[in-house]
């Protein structure tokens, strides 16, 4: 009797390994085993990077999957990182709270502070409370991404998707799990975050020092509480109240300057990152090129926020480098959304682009006319001026009386004005004149008279009294020094920075991964801070400010700007 | 005894083997019959064409709407995989239903990442994904009350207007394919 009861058991737990093998075993298991003992480790965290961020399996095949029950989805739609974000670390959107799935995190017991309370404070502010569970295994979590079960016999919420993942490729997936955000990126100490800005060589001292100010102030401040918390019980208390852990960590800012040309800057940066790491770049000037900076940051997976800069790097797809906005190309874009909206009334009559040949007229010109594109208008025709060359009075007439153009946009800077004024009033002078109000500088503000009313102005910010509101926040930074010193923009956007920073580290608690400083950025709502009308975010946009405004000049002694279209448009 | 014992546990692990994710396929939405007054705005769709928004939805076919956005990572691609999923069921009749996306995030979304993301999800002709000016999405959101101030706090909801009653069903949840597939079959998609 006690042989036979011993008999089935076996073939129970026979039957049960079946099960389990061919509940792991699923179809897209075409990668063959031998192939993949071979690989190299990082090989075979590439695999399962790829599984991770792609969705493909080792094969090439599309990981299959299911949602919210039944829905089959195909895994390149579906990756893992769309909701547990590139860092591993999680999310939350909506009223869906998705767990960190690094190895670190999930290897071990998630447990209460509280004896008996079933929810447990979480890592991050953005997730307060997830349920206790178990470490898991390779099993359980298998068993996780195919079958949507943790540890707990829980089903998981049916976001997730169920995956259909043959046990040879769950072996690699697993493994990248594991390295995932498993160890702090460099640069910190359990002591300090270390952090560099970077500045080109011969920027103009009044901007270095408007970038700098805010940072270096924000960063004293922080260090005041961190040396003030450690000495005193009762400071050490309100700081935790403010920061939590971050309340006694200490912050430090290298300065990295680049000399020479832009070619050779990528040796310095790399001499100034062996020297010493930092966990992130604050962020840096250069009135010319960022290039090479920006691609520094790619490679080195170097985080870099808000450098100020006229021309950001434009990419749909890189990652480490966050701007304030597309930069003055965005006021050719933005005059291009303008005009679309009312081409229809220009009866077949030309746009006309003059264009001053520098970096900055071509950036705009270029803005511009990409953005008509996509309208799908015809090309506006365009008069290029060389470097050197003075748009006068009787060179615009010609060419507004050859063109007869319904609209003009006139892109260079406060030279162009007596030209723009002499074209008021005259017979055949084109129904809207549009140039840049951010290249004419302070001239924007002693327009003559009859040109406010005939010429329109670009304005990529807040109206200036309407951004007035900040100036207590902005101002008090300067402890004492003169604002007249300062470069009004720039202080403010590096305000921004500083503010940005201290918003993301608080959220991000201590888990100091590179990636998860964008993961949280990416979750971060719209922001109403100085300067920009708004600022948004979201997770892989990388230009916070995506507005322009078209405005005029009011008549008077003491004019301001006032709106002529929306913040955004399309 | 023991057989029986046996087989109950070969049932149970049967069960077990085959109970995939259509076992969890349990209606988990809420449903309700709401009336909307549709704004007169111009929004314009992923190939930059301007679209009245009121003639749009207010059809005399089934239009299905919702709400989403161009980098969400979590509820809009599943409520994308149903339209999908939708779209893949009806085959060659998918043009008897218009499903029809409203972005949440009109600064990023450009006309030309809203074609971006549908060919993402090999969307087929009959789903529009629109964008438009800030202050008209907002009123858009506004009349489905379904506004949210920041995208990251949007929540799953899907509107089913029905040409003949002209009513609209609001589904509040992440549906099933069977539940959203007898959700359009009750206004006749």
């Amino acid at each position: 009797m006690s042989r036979k009861v011993n008999h089935i058991g076996q073939l129970v737990l026979r039957l049960g390994a079946l099960c389990a093998l061919l509940l792991l075993v699923g179809p897209g298991n075409t990668f063959a085993a031998e192939a993949k003992a071979q690989l190299s480790p990082q090989e075979r965290l590439r695999l399962g990077e790829r599984m991770y961020r792609e969705g493909l399996l080792p094969s090439g095949e599309p990981m299959e999957a299911f949602v919210s029950g039944d829905v089959p989805v195909d895994g390149t739609a579906f990756t893992c990182v769309s909701c547990h974000l590139i860092s591993g670390l999680g999310s939350i959107e909506g009223e869906v709270v998705t767990p960190p799935t690094n190895g670190r995190l999930l290897y071990q017991a998630r447990d209460s502070y509280i004896k008996g309370s079933e929810f447990v404070p979480y890592i991050s502010n953005y997730a307060k409370y997830l349920p206790v569970r178990p470490a898991y295994t390779d099993a359980s979590l298998a068993r996780l991404i195919q079958a949507g079960v943790d540890p707990t016999e829980r089903s998981v919420l049916h976001v997730m998707p169920r995956y259909e993942v043959g046990d040879e490729d769950m072996v690699l997936l697993l493994e990248y799990l594991k390295a995932l955000s498993a160890e702090h990126s460099p640069g910190v100490t359990p002591e300090e975050i270390k952090f560099a800005t970077v500045i080109v060589e011969g920027t103009d001292p009044v901007k270095v020092e408007s970038m700098l100010a805010p940072l270096q102030f924000s960063i004293d401040r922080k260090n005041s509480l961190a040396q003030a918390s450690k000495r005193n019980d009762r400071v050490a208390r309100m700081g935790y109240n403010m920061l939590g852990d971050l309340s006694m960590m200490s912050f430090s800012l290298q300065h990295w300057i680049l000399k020479g040309p832009p070619e050779t800057w990528r040796a310095q940066l790399d001499a100034y990152y062996r020297k010493q790491p930092v966990f992130a770049l604050l962020g840096g000037i250069s009135e010319g090129e960022w290039e090479p900076v920006h691609r520094f940051c790619e490679e080195m997976k170097l985080p870099n926020l808000f450098p100020v800069v006229d021309h950001p790097v434009l990419s749909d797809t890189d990652w480490y480098t966050q701007y304030f906005s597309r930069g003055i190309r965005q006021e050719g874009e933005a005059v291009a959304r303008y005009l679309q909206g009312m081409s229809e009334l220009f009866n077949g009559r030309d746009v006309v682009q003059v264009v001053r040949q520098s970096r900055k007229g071509d950036a705009l010109a270029s803005g511009f006319r990409q953005q008509w594109q996509v309208a799908g208008l015809p090309a506006a025709k365009e008069v290029v001026l060389a470097p050197g060359e003075a748009l006068t009075p009787q060179r615009l007439e010609e060419i507004v009386a050859r063109e007869k153009p319904a609209a003009l946009i006139v892109w260079d800077d406060a030279g162009s004005l007596p030209a723009l004024s002499a074209l008021v009033g005259k017979d055949g002078a084109p129904g809207i004149v549009i140039t840049s109000g951010t290249w004419l500088g302070e001239a924007l503000w002693t327009l003559p008279e009859p040109l406010r009313a005939n010429l329109y102005l670009t304005w990529p910010y807040r109206l200036p009294q309407e951004d007035r509101r900040y100036d207590f926040a902005v101002n008090r930074m300067l402890i004492g020094k003169k604002l007249a010193d300062y470069d009004r923009v720039i202080l403010r956007q590096s305000f921004i920075a500083q503010e940005m920073l201290g918003k993301a580290l608080m959220d991000m608690r201590l888990e100091f991964y590179r990636d998860f400083l964008y993961d949280t950025l990416g979750m971060m709502g719209d922001m109403y801070l100085p300067l920009y009308e708004r600022l948004s975010f979201g997770p892989g946009q990388r230009y916070a400010s995506k507005g322009c405004f078209i405005v005029q000049l009011t008549k008077g002694e003491n004019p301001t700007l006032e709106r002529r279209s929306e913040w955004v448009g399309h | 005894m023991i057989k029986s014992g046996l087989v109950m546990v070969l049932v149970f692990l049967l069960i077990g083997l085959f109970s995939g994710p259509a076992q969890a396929a349990e209606a988990k939405y809420q449903r309700s019959i709401e009336t909307f007054s549709v704004p007169d705005v111009v929004l314009v769709n992923q190939d930059g064409q301007k679209v009245h928004l009121k003639s749009l939805l207010e059809s005399d076919r089934p239009v299905v709407v919702d709400f989403i956005y161009g980098t969400c990572t979590t509820i809009c691609p599943v409520l994308s995989a149903g339209y999908v999923n939708l779209q893949k069921k009806l085959g060659p009749d998918n043009q008897k239903v218009h499903l029809v996306s409203i972005t949440i995030d009109p600064e990023n979304d450009t006309p030309a990442i809203l074609k971006e993301y549908l060919t993402r999800y090999r969307a087929k002709p009959g789903w529009d994904f629109l964008t438009g000016s800030r202050r008209d999405i907002d009123r858009v959101m506004k009349s489905f009350d379904a506004y949210f101030r920041n995208k990251m706090d949007h929540k799953p909801l899907t509107f089913i207007r029905s040409p003949e009653d002209k009513h609209w069903v609001r589904l509040y949840g992440l549906l099933s394919s069977r539940d959203f597939m007898n959700e359009c079959r009750e206004v006749g998609i």
